[in-house]
């Protein structure tokens, strides 16, 4: 069983308190160049997902709290959960740095973006 | 002709004699469903002068003018109790108030049925249905919460140390009072917990 805990209202309870939402950070292509969208993109939109081994980034809802929708950063080896951020925040710069394989990638790429 | 008339989800259930802590339901309570942005000063001076109180910030905490309560749900929603026959003329005085302003003001009195359950150990009874561990000192009186209960979605209050109010969805609100019945069915007393406080 996962203890989770909501960063917005902060109660502490088990996973069925709570909604996976898959992985986070999965970016819509048309919402930034709807014209130009290949279809490889919209592919890898819909159905590619990270399944790494360590490092894990999520989506989570207090189904049964405050009901909003929040970030958590989660190791899939140990199941310990390492951060709570907002769902509009990208990952605390620490664990971004200790993120590897396609995780990584996506983290540098969004930095470099910016 | 059809007269549309209000029936409590629980009209008719007897208040059974054979618990350990008292339980009926509470039909006469109305509830208006409140939404907007906490951060939107004019929201929030609009809603405080028609309700007589700031709406609370603090996420499960609850607010009281006299017979209107505030409840947080979250940082964009709070529900009000207040007795029924007021809440549609609120309902309709907010939206009024709150004309122009991005929010939300509805009367739900009918969505939900409201159990409360009174005397010692009503603690204990609730905590046979959920996982929340309500001897800790996180739920003194005051606190709401939503929360599984039994598996189905419910509303907590602590109104005072041993008295709960539990609202859930209308349609689950026999299950629920079946529930609780069995739960605080006199001999099934647990008593490991401490006494809350």
């Amino acid at each position: 069983m996962l203890v989770v805990t909501c960063p917005v209202c902060g109660i502490e309870g088990e996973e069925a308190d709570f909604h996976y939402g898959g992985q986070a950070h999965v970016r819509r292509p048309a919402t930034t160049d709807p014209v130009n969208i290949k279809d490889e993109e919209q592919r890898d939109y819909l159905f590619i997902r990270h399944n790494p081994k360590g490092l894990h980034f999520e989506r989570w809802r207090c189904d049964r709290g405050c009901g909003k929708w929040f970030h958590a950063a989660r190791d899939t080896v140990t199941m310990d959960f390492k951060a709570y951020y907002g769902i509009t925040e990208m990952p605390p710069l620490e664990l971004q740095q200790q993120a590897k394989g396609t995780w990584a990638d996506y983290f540098k790429s969004v930095a470099k973006a910016k | 002709m059809l007269e549309a008339r209000f029936e409590s989800p629980l009209a008719g259930r007897e208040v059974p004699a054979d618990t350990y802590v008292s339980m009926r339901e509470i039909s006469e309570r109305g509830m208006i469903d409140l939404r907007g942005s906490a951060a939107d000063r004019k929201f929030m001076a609009t809603a405080k002068s028609a309700l007589g109180v700031d709406l609370p910030k603090q996420p499960r905490t609850t607010a009281t003018w006299g017979d209107v309560r505030v409840f947080w749900l979250s940082p964009d929603q709070w529900l009000i109790t207040c007795p029924r026959a007021k809440a549609q003329e609120m309902a309709d005085q907010l939206s009024q108030d709150l004309a122009g302003v991005h929010s939300l003001a509805i009367n739900v009195s009918d969505m939900r049925a409201v159990i409360r359950l009174e005397g010692e150990g009503v603690r204990e009874v609730v905590m046979k249905g959920t996982a929340i561990d309500l001897t800790h000192g996180d739920y003194p009186p005051g606190t709401v919460r939503r929360m599984r209960f039994a598996e189905v979605a419910a509303l907590l209050h602590i109104v005072e140390d041993n008295v709960i109010d539990i609202y859930v969805f209308r349609s689950f609100a026999q299950y629920t009072w079946d529930f609780l019945r069995k739960a605080a069915r006199k001999g099934t007393e647990v008593r490991i917990f401490p006494k809350a406080g």
